[in-house]
């Protein structure tokens, strides 16, 4: 069992909290908070995963790109809705160009 | 002839932006109380002053408030708490709580307008989960926490978003006759 000081420094417990409290939030929140909850629970899953030697450089690069952008929903929504297209594109070349 | 106290004024209006990404220099108890004391100097209706404001310093404490608040970003060095004490906003009759929101609105942006002018950011918070902060804060039933406030040195101050223009949003003598001054 963890102690308590060092589960809350643990990410995943972070993510965990995060999670749920973002989970309660959508229920009254603005449509497009969903997603960027979303998108800010996946910046900290790819920083687990680096921790965990588990990351790439094209994983973060799409680390990067949320991390840039992920205010731009106070300034225009169209262009949020464009970051999320061009991060599944960035998503599906790495999908792509793996091999099973 | 506009000058003086209005530039300092408007400058501050324009200038305040919600900063979302602080530097780790800690904020002096004396500049806190300076924004706190803006935020009791704030109107309320019927003067009733149905606030409470709760000040978070410890860093841990801090640690645990994020965790519950999807809405706050980064590390603040300082959070205030802003609260309705509902059990106040009853003299206020019918309309007391609704009132209540207002004047911690206000208080707020006195907080926020004077710690710009000490160089310091903040950003308000409304996307915490107020259950939880009952329970980490100890907060009884008759006090309703509606509003975060994060205070830091500001790694960047961020760029304005747009505004609805006056021409838009402002309507002269009646509704939809609008402003072209
Ligand atoms: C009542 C209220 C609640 C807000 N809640 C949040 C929040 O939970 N998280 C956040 O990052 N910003 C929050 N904001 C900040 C707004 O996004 C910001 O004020 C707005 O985009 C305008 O930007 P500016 O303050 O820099 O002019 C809130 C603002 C207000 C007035």
């Amino acid at each position: 069992m963890k102690s308590m000081e060092s589960i809350l420094k643990d990410k995943h417990f972070q993510l965990l909290a995060f999670l749920i409290t973002s989970a309660r939030g959508c229920v009254d929140e603005p449509k497009l908070y969903g997603p960027l909850r979303l998108l800010d629970a996946a910046s900290r899953l790819i920083d687990i995963m680096e921790d965990e030697g588990k990351s790439n450089d094209e994983i973060l690069k799409l680390k990067e790109l949320i991390e840039e952008n992920i205010d731009v929903l106070m300034y225009d929504e169209e262009e949020f809705i464009r970051l999320l297209d061009e991060l599944a594109k960035q998503l599906a070349k790495i999908i792509k160009n793996q091999k099973t | 002839m506009l000058g003086g106290r209005f530039l300092e004024l408007i400058t501050a209006i324009k200038g305040r932006r919600a900063v979302r990404r602080f530097r780790e220099e800690p904020i002096s108890l004396e500049h806190l109380k300076k924004i706190l004391e803006a935020g009791i100097w704030a109107p309320s209706g019927s003067n009733i002053q149905a606030w409470e404001f709760i000040l978070v310093t410890d860093k841990e404490n801090i640690e645990k408030i994020k965790l519950i608040s999807p809405g706050l970003f980064d590390n603040p060095q300082a959070l205030i708490v802003l609260c309705i004490n509902k059990k106040r906003a009853e003299k206020g009759g019918r309309l007391g709580e609704n009132t209540a929101l207002m004047d911690i609105s206000m208080a707020a942006q006195n907080m926020m307008l004077l710690a710009y002018s000490l160089g310091i950011g903040s950003c308000p918070v409304v996307s915490f989960n107020k259950t939880a902060i009952r329970e980490l804060l100890n907060i009884p039933e008759h006090v309703d926490p509606v509003l975060i406030l994060s205070f830091g040195y500001p790694k960047f101050w961020p760029k304005a978003p747009r505004r609805r223009p006056l021409k838009e949003v402002v309507h002269v003598e009646e509704y939809g006759k609008h402003f072209e001054g």
